[in-house]
């Protein structure tokens, strides 16, 4: 038995991997998130509008989402809260474009230097000189440009209000916000997956993902070369909790053959171990993986369902579920941009309630995070808040074990013999130890 | 010019930030980044004994995120550096992360106090103190513009808080687009609004807040106040407020005035410009 610690970098954050090897593999992981900041603390006995600036502040990379999930969580404590179409329409949108941000930048920037690492010469991809490199991201800094149009800025932007959005905009922003969307489409069939739109559509619905070429094709080989394609698979149970209209539905899979909804009762956190900070969530009492994976799983993204039927949920599906849902959100946000055009004339906003002294209750805000799904929950007494509590994806993902049953990212990386296999696995998650520690 | 950025109690919000810039490509022909802990893929360890060892050489060291009282290991690299830059308000002032915890601070502040970790007389070695991009994130183009500088010898004078003053000198205010809005004391209906000014009733604080946030638009498109929403103070030392959506009054008037507006002045004004605010301002289209 040998203990070895790797310090991970190349994540948001920072995250240590503690590997005990005896006969050439890893007979048992501890992942090791560092320091929280305390945000929940933060919240307490302030206004429950200020969540909306201070609950983003827990991500850079997906604040957003924290924004969301917050916007959400007052409105199911306020109560009969009314949205206008087109504000629901525009917070799904800024919402999507901010998990593009994120699979574009995590597949350039994470997971494909780590083949420089296993020796290979793909120079395009190295940081701060390949030109695969800069040109994500370049791509990554414009699409969160259509979050901009409509939220002021992006990261930490809080225009997302009980009621409504703060914002208003014209014809021309829509506009503008569609070609930013279409020149992202571009990038994605030249550079992800190397054809044009009539050859991917045709390869999507019959999900022949060992066709599809560009930056993809290259990761495939770069797998099947390594032994990755097989590797890193968990339990095979997969979870997702939000919505994104029409290409996410909730659900779970209990890795046998039936999808089945969702009952949120059945979602708890028991208590963690000595070696982490993380809390453990499970739902009806068992781990659960959350994310790309599970969502492009769950609304039969025939790519996906082929690639885990072959595969399972290893290193390679997680991988390629991630990426290729950047084209099935592309999707819908182009669908709403053009349906936002016939709704220009509605208002952004209702004002939901009275007195803000007389705002009390509890309230609970779901969404689908670029890692998964993320739960905000809100007690509010008076129009203060005097409880909040969060349960981020990287929490289902990332968490320790409990008592019966190992991490999600523990038991992917038990069995694999190689160091570097090791860390790749856990980047397959899409690290975020900023917000597992929020 | 060797840049070195490193992360501490952080969101990574700035690293994001940065990653936006239209030019931030360029900027790596300009520069040479060392090491970037979400970018790079070698050790931070080796660099960083390297750089102490003096086997390479530091000219900007670059912090983003709220320190730990005791971190020795960045007090060590800041005394190393030619230059040292606080990234984000974490860094400058301690923000978030320090509001529940007195162990936690900026590199040269605890929010409005002088000190932080490396005490209110601290120079680099180029002789500027830290140079402090306050911000929850900084801009892209604040944090760029004055890496170039550095990179090109000049050295940015800076404001009393070591913000460099190119950037921080004007208010948010400045080139808002609901400024004739403010002028007329005329506010929005409700959210959701391209009129009205949003310091009334909403909490804005633009005039009391300097950053560059109007001038230099958010992803080279717009900004908070431009998308309805107000200026929390994200580049001042008291952010983040308690109260942000609202406006604390005091005898009828707003508790806090616009920086450098007398009281009396504001009252006089005000009443002439609700008396004679132009019709076309009042109403929604
Ligand atoms: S909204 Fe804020 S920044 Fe804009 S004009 Fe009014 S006070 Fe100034």
């Amino acid at each position: 038995m040998r203990i070895e610690k790797r310090l991970l970098s190349r994540v948001e954050g920072t995250a240590e991997l503690e590997l005990i090897w005896g006969n050439g593999y890893v007979q048992d992981v501890k992942i090791k998130i560092p320091s929280s900041r305390g945000i929940e603390r933060v919240l307490e006995g302030r206004p429950f509008m200020d969540a909306l600036v201070i609950t983003p502040r827990v991500c850079g990379i997906c604040g957003h989402a924290h924004l969301m999930a917050c916007v959400k969580a007052l409105e199911d404590a306020i109560g009969n809260v009314k949205l206008t179409q087109k504000a629901k329409l525009v917070r799904d949108i800024t919402l999507t474009v901010e998990m593009i941000q994120n699979h574009i930048k995590w597949f350039y920037l994470f997971v494909m230097p780590d083949f420089i690492r296993l020796g290979e010469k793909i120079e395009d991809f190295e940081p701060f000189k390949g030109k695969k490199w800069k040109k994500a991201i370049n791509a990554s800094s414009q699409v969160v440009k259509i979050i901009a149009i409509f939220g002021g800025q992006w990261p930490h932007s809080s225009y997302a209000v009980p009621g409504g959005i703060t914002s208003n905009f014209t014809t021309s922003d829509i506009s503008r916000a569609l070609s930013i969307a279409e020149s992202v489409a571009e990038f994605f069939l030249e550079d992800v997956v190397g054809m044009d739109e009539e050859g991917f559509r045709s390869f999507r619905s019959a999900g022949l993902w060992e066709e599809l070429k560009g930056d993809i094709g290259l990761f495939v080989n770069l797998c099947i070369k390594h032994k990755l394609e097989k590797v890193g698979s968990s339990y095979g149970r997969l979870l997702t909790g939000g919505e994104v209209f029409p290409c996410i539905t909730p659900g779970h899979f209990t890795g046998e053959k039936k999808l089945c909804s969702l009952n949120l009762s059945k979602i708890k956190e028991v208590g963690s171990p000595s070696y982490s900070s993380v809390k453990v969530v499970r739902y009806n009492g068992l781990p659960y993986e959350t994310g790309p994976l599970s969502r492009q799983f769950l609304s039969n993204n025939p790519f996906i369902k082929k690639l885990y039927k072959a595969y399972k949920d290893s290193y390679m599906t997680r991988v390629m579920a991630r990426l290729l849902e950047i084209w099935e959100l592309l999707d819908a946000i182009r669908e709403k941009l053009y349906g936002l055009y016939a709704l220009i004339k509605e208002p952004s906003y209702y004002h939901p309630y009275q007195k803000v002294e007389k705002v009390s209750g509890e309230g609970l805000g779901m969404v689908e995070a670029a890692r998964g799904t993320l739960i905000h929950r809100v007690h509010i007494s008076k129009g203060i808040i005097t409880k909040y509590h969060i349960i981020t994806p990287s929490v289902w993902n990332l968490g320790p074990r409990c008592e019966k049953y190992l991490g999600v990212a523990e038991k992917a990386i038990i069995g694999l013999e190689h160091p570097l296999h090791a860390e790749m696995v856990l980047r397959s998650f899409d690290v975020c130890s900023v917000c597992t520690t929020h | 010019m060797n840049v070195l950025w490193l992360q501490r109690l952080s969101c990574c919000g700035n690293t994001h930030s940065l990653l936006n810039c239209e030019t931030f490509n360029a900027l790596l022909k300009e520069v040479n980044f060392l090491f970037h802990p979400s970018l790079s893929l070698e050790s931070e360890e080796e660099l960083l004994s390297d750089i102490t060892k003096g086997n390479v050489k530091l000219d900007l060291l670059i912090l983003e995120g709220a320190v730990k009282m005791d971190d020795q290991r960045i007090k060590e690299l800041c005394y190393i550096a030619e230059y040292v830059i606080a990234v984000g308000s974490c860094a400058v002032y301690g923000n978030v992360p320090a509001l529940k915890d007195g162990n936690v601070c900026g590199l040269q502040y605890r929010f409005k106090e002088k000190g932080g970790l490396l005490g209110e007389d601290f120079v680099s070695k180029g002789g500027l103190p830290v140079i402090n991009l306050s911000g929850c994130p900084a801009h892209p183009e604040w944090i760029v513009g004055v890496i170039r500088s550095l990179s090109k010898g000049i050295k940015p004078a800076l404001d009393s808080f070591g913000r460099p003053k190119e950037f921080y000198s004007s208010l948010t205010h400045w080139g808002c687009t609901r400024n004739e809005y403010f002028e007329w004391k005329i506010e929005p209906e409700s959210l959701g609004s391209k009129k009205g000014c949003l310091f009334y009733n909403y909490g804005c604080r633009g005039p009391m807040t300097y950053s560059s946030c109007n001038t230099i638009l958010w992803n080279g498109m717009n900004s908070k106040t431009r998308a309805g929403t107000p200026c929390f103070g994200c580049t001042e030392f008291d952010f983040p407020r308690v109260g942000l959506f609202e406006t604390k009054q005091f005898a009828g008037l707003p508790a806090e005035l616009p920086i450098g507006v007398s009281k009396r002045g504001y009252i006089m004004l005000s009443g002439v410009a609700k008396m004679f605010a132009p019709e076309r301002l009042k109403s929604e289209d």
